[in-house]
């Protein structure tokens, strides 16, 4: 229905779109050509939408084995006139940063949009990084948009601005616009017509320190139009004496909380969308009237402390002024000043204290006044692996291994699906975790410190496609260095986390088209590392196999492989699995409900009427482990899938 | 009865398994990996039957006289017993047997005349044992000769019994031996061990210690990858024969890998066997063989009918070696700093056994 909405031609007609498709919408209307990214939240669906349309309008949409290799295919794209968007998740701009600082440099020619997911409160990230001094670092301007419209018409224009100055721009979208769903009112389609040239004498190249002046030039013809840049913009009473300053999502959350206040019509709101840099001309118009300024922005203060510089670099042209937000304390939620999102409550509370008005609570159903109001009617769910994940039965393996080899071996991991090892669902296996692949190169290091008396076997997690994307140069130097450890490929055949996106080892591009596949095995082979194979459904054989491995030296490799039970069942029958009562001893001394106290798939429930095991059938994926497993051989499959 | 948390504290952790295997596999928790016994996964529950079972946990020794045989030994050197002869299997000795091939003999004479379903035994080679369920005569024969890493044997009598066999024979080491006594005891706390029946033979071997998997190691350093085929530890000292020759070690080369719970132990005959099996240290073709059950009587009567085996008197100038040997590993470990009574891993023994045994063992020269 949405892809439907995406491709629309009529402009001037309103749609549902997510705000992914809202960016992806802008895109097709700026005349996109060449598109590429690393899967991940929140703005994971952005490329998957395009690629669903690549053929419709002749575009280049890839995944890449990484943010930088995307990137810089989309700088190529750039060189040669064509408009290029490239987008990740914060975590993915650390990735591509080397290669981001150097192209501001250098510089772009056709429409280059860098596309950034903040995800504030960490829903489905590591940490809530915002992006934005790091792009602010970068010399790159950054425009985020309040609403799921905006962050089309944002995409769209932000190519005419890179195009302009010639430099990439990054729109930066926090997860409550990728993920909210709203309006859009679409505008103009415009099809790629553009023929790349990159000529004899075409250089992009980053060598001069006159580049750097170049770029400050840049910066500062973007700070001279953002002041009247449509996406600012000021709604309150004239020469307001109260003035909250906020960007993104927060903007509508400032409204609504001074409506909940009364406040309406008596503060100012001035809602920036070019929050780098600063629309200064229009900020002094404002500030020069106000005495109380409020700052309301999702996570650092970087709106504000960019501001109070501005202020203070004006201040004799400016009232006095007393600035409320992070720094001061004022704009907290509950996890503290800077931490985790904003909400119409949050900032209610914090405008009441400011404003010294009174204000009871909540008048309006928030997500945090309806989790405490459903909490008690709600199944708790607890932060696990999806039921059949093959992960657990890998954790269970490597972990009853390490048990068996009594040497108390460590275990190292980082980021997708398997980052839950870190809790109880991964039995709390992994004791370090912290980017993609960083378990290898840290596993690495461990392994050299036998020198100085560390004689634990060390054993790494990384996913498949986190083995492209990161791990392989961390193979090589553990290769080259002759470090010792064992790397467990935890591979379930896709990028599973943030969607089921194809990666190198995979059959299919982006786009569905057949790939030239990278098998890991050839790649671990070139690298003259050991490696074995086994099937994570197979506990017993995996426990040997992590045994007997733990036995050899030097760097090896372990894939564990197993298709995700997510998409090994889409859209295929399951297998019946059910809990024979007769011989379920349940919480007697042979089992002490193993299945769905200790292995603790969600699908192994305990029916404590009857003091026996039971399968959750709704939720059940039918894999059939915890079966092998069970000690009474009382869980039974009845097999529909081989 | 405590459970898994004090067999992990007290008998695994603390050095004290004799990698039996009883407490293998009765639940998803206990497991063994070449020939270590590990907990993987604390099960929480307060009473455990792997405590109840274990050998190395509350033995009494004057108790296990009295449940075994219903009554106490005289004999402190070889405990309860009704015959001890020299013996050796009749006509066709299983290749590998060791000595006279009598354990053999009479597992596999127990399978054929239907006395037990299956045969629990440790098969495989000295470098490379393995528990074993022999369910033929000939799946016995497969299994002979002496294997002295500790193998966890028992895990296979569990196995055995949850796939709904019973009346099980039993080849093991003396704590085998006991674990299986405990276990025939009752009162688990796990309701579906107390299987009536499950074992209805138990054939001991002679042991005065066993080895660590660490030994593999040290095998394997030592022969440098030639097949091994027979190992045994006469009393001038270990020796392997490969398919290249043979190695020979002392005795002080492998202390180290004796598992501690064996200098603690006080049985080096299977004191509570039907029959108990071992070297005579001083006729090479046949064994040591000691009656002691009623039921150990009719199997050697139905052997010797069959012909499967032969037996003669055992010289009365060796029986005081054989005496000598036993008390002396009992002093020792009576006087072992280790050993408290009553402690995980020692056993109690009552006042007048004690009484007894230092009585008996002043009684024959040093």
């Amino acid at each position: 229905m949405t892809i439907m909405g995406v491709c629309k031609e009529q402009p001037g007609v309103r749609v549902a779109l997510t705000g992914n498709e809202s960016i992806a919408r802008g895109a097709l209307e700026a005349g996109v050509a060449y598109a590429a990214s690393y899967p991940g939240s929140p703005t994971a669906e952005v490329l998957g939408t395009l690629a669903k349309v690549a053929g419709e309008f002749n575009l280049y949409v890839e995944w890449s084995v990484n943010e930088k290799v995307a990137m810089e295919g989309a700088a190529a794209a750039s060189f040669t006139g064509l408009r290029s968007l490239v987008v990740m998740k914060a975590d993915g701009l650390n990735v591509a940063l080397d290669f981001a600082s150097a192209l501001a440099l250098s510089g772009t020619r056709g429409g280059m949009v860098i596309v950034v997911g903040d995800d504030p409160s960490s829903h489905s990230s590591v940490r809530e990084e915002d992006s934005r001094n790091l792009c602010k670092a970068l010399h790159l301007p950054i425009w985020e948009p309040s609403s799921v419209q905006e962050a089309k018409d944002m995409t769209r224009a932000a190519f005419d601005l890179s195009e302009q100055l010639k430099l990439p721009v990054v729109v930066r979208c926090v997860t409550r616009v990728c993920h909210a769903s709203g309006d859009v009112e679409l505008g103009e389609l415009t099809r790629p017509e553009r023929r790349p040239v990159f000529g004899r004498d075409d250089r992009v190249i980053t060598f001069s320190i006159q580049l750097h002046a170049q770029l400050e030039q840049k910066l500062s013809r973007a700070a001279a139009e953002a002041s009247d840049s449509f996406f600012n913009g000021y709604s309150g009473p004239a020469n307001a004496r109260r003035l909250v300053i906020a960007s993104g999502p927060s903007a509508m959350y400032a409204l609504e909380a001074l409506d909940m206040l009364g406040l309406a019509g008596g503060v100012g709101v001035l809602k920036l969308g070019t929050t780098w840099p600063l629309p200064e001309t229009l900020l002094l118009n404002y500030l020069k009237n106000a005495s109380e300024v409020v700052f309301a922005e999702e996570v650092e203060p970087f709106v504000e402390d960019n501001v109070m510089a501005l202020a203070a670099g004006h201040w004799n042209e400016l009232g006095s002024i007393k600035f409320y937000g992070k720094r001061s304390g004022h704009v907290a939620g509950p996890a503290g000043a800077g931490i985790g999102e904003l909400d119409p409550d949050v900032l209610a509370g914090s405008l009441a204290k400011i404003f010294d008005v009174p204000w009871a609570g909540q008048t309006m159903l928030t997500s945090r006044e309806a989790e405490e109001l459903l909490g008690e009617k709600m199944p708790g769910r607890e932060l696990a692996l999806c039921a059949g994940c093959p992960h657990r039965a890998s954790f269970w393996a490597i972990r009853t291994a390490l048990e068996l080899d009594g040497r108390e071996g460590v275990v190292l991991g980082d980021i997708g699906c398997y980052t839950l090892g870190i809790v109880r669902t991964g039995y709390y296996l992994l004791q370090t975790m912290h980017c993609m692949g960083a378990g290898v190169g840290i596993a690495g290091g461990l392994g050299k410190l036998n020198r100085f008396g560390f004689n634990k076997p060390v054993i790494t997690v990384v996913g498949d496609s986190t083995f492209y994307h990161a791990a392989v140069p961390a193979l090589i130097n553990a290769r080259y260095n002759r470090a010792n450890f064992m790397c467990v490929v935890l591979d379930n055949e896709t990028t599973a986390m943030t969607g089921h996106q194809p990666h190198p080892g995979r059959q299919t591009t982006a786009t569905g088209g057949p790939a030239d596949t990278v098998y890991m095995e050839e790649i671990i082979r070139g690298l003259n590392i050991p490696y074995a194979i086994s099937d994570p459904y197979d506990v017993d054989a995996t426990i040997n196999a992590v045994c007997d491995m733990l036995q050899l030296s030097g760097p090896r490799v372990l894939i564990l492989r197993r298709t995700c039970a997510l998409a090994a069942v889409k859209g295929k029958e399951k297998n019946r699995v059910y809990v024979d009562w007769d011989k379920c001893i349940g919480d007697d001394c042979g089992c002490g409900r193993f299945c769905s106290k200790v292995f603790a798939c969600p699908a192994n429930i305990w029916d404590a009427e009857h003091g026996k095991a039971r399968i959750d059938e709704a939720v059940c994926n039918g894999c059939g482990v915890c079966a092998t497993l069970c000690p009474q051989q009382a869980i039974v499959v009845e097999r529909t899938v081989e | 009865m405590p459970g898994q948390e004090r067999l992990k504290n007290e008998i695994i952790d603390g050095g004290l398994c004799s990698a039996c295997g009883l407490c293998v596999g009765l639940c998803p928790y206990i497991k063994t990996r070449r020939d270590r016994v590990r907990v993987i996964y604390p099960c929480g529950l307060q009473e455990g039957t792997c405590y109840s079972v274990c050998p190395k946990t509350g033995l009494d020794v004057g108790e296990m006289d009295r449940a075994v045989f219903g009554r106490e030994r005289e004999d402190q050197a070889l405990g309860v017993l009704q015959g001890i002869y020299f013996a050796r299997a009749a006509g066709d000795k299983a290749p590998g047997a060791q000595y006279g091939g009598v354990t053999t003999a009479l597992a596999a004479l127990a399978l054929r005349q239907g006395l037990i379903s299956g045969a629990v035994l440790t098969g495989g080679e000295a470098d490379n044992p393995h528990p074993a369920l022999a369910r033929t005569a000939g799946e016995v024969y497969a299994c002979a000769g002496s294997k002295y890493v500790g193998v966890p044997t028992l895990a296979e009598l569990n196995r055995a019994l949850r796939d709904g066999l019973t009346g099980l024979g039993v080849v093991g080491r003396p704590c085998q031996v006991a674990a299986v006594r405990k276990m025939q005891q009752g009162n688990l706390p796990g309701a579906q061990f107390n299987v009536p029946g499950a074992v209805e033979l138990v054939l001991g071997l002679f042991c005065f210690a066993s080895l660590t998997p660490d030994f593999y190691s040290f095998l394997s350093g030592q022969v440098q990858g030639e097949k091994v085929i027979k190992m045994d530890i006469p009393e001038d000292g270990p020796v392997v024969e490969t398919s290249a020759g043979s190695y020979r070690w002392s005795m002080d080369d492998l202390r180290p890998y004796i598992h501690k719970a064996c200098n603690l132990c006080l049985d080096p005959t299977s004191e509570w066997a039907d029959i108990a099996v071992g070297a005579t240290e001083y006729d090479r073709a046949w064994n040591t063989l000691v009656v002691r059950s009623d039921r150990g009587r009719d199997l050697l009567n139905l052997a010797l009918d069959k012909g499967v085996i032969e037996i003669k008197e055992y010289p009365p100038q060796r029986l005081p070696v054989l005496r000598r040997a036993t008390l002396n590993k009992k002093m020792r470990v009576l006087a072992d700093a280790e050993y408290q009574e009553g402690r995980p891993g020692c056993p109690v023994v009552p006042l007048e056994y004690r009484r007894q045994i230092e009585e008996q063992w002043g009684g024959v020269s040093q």
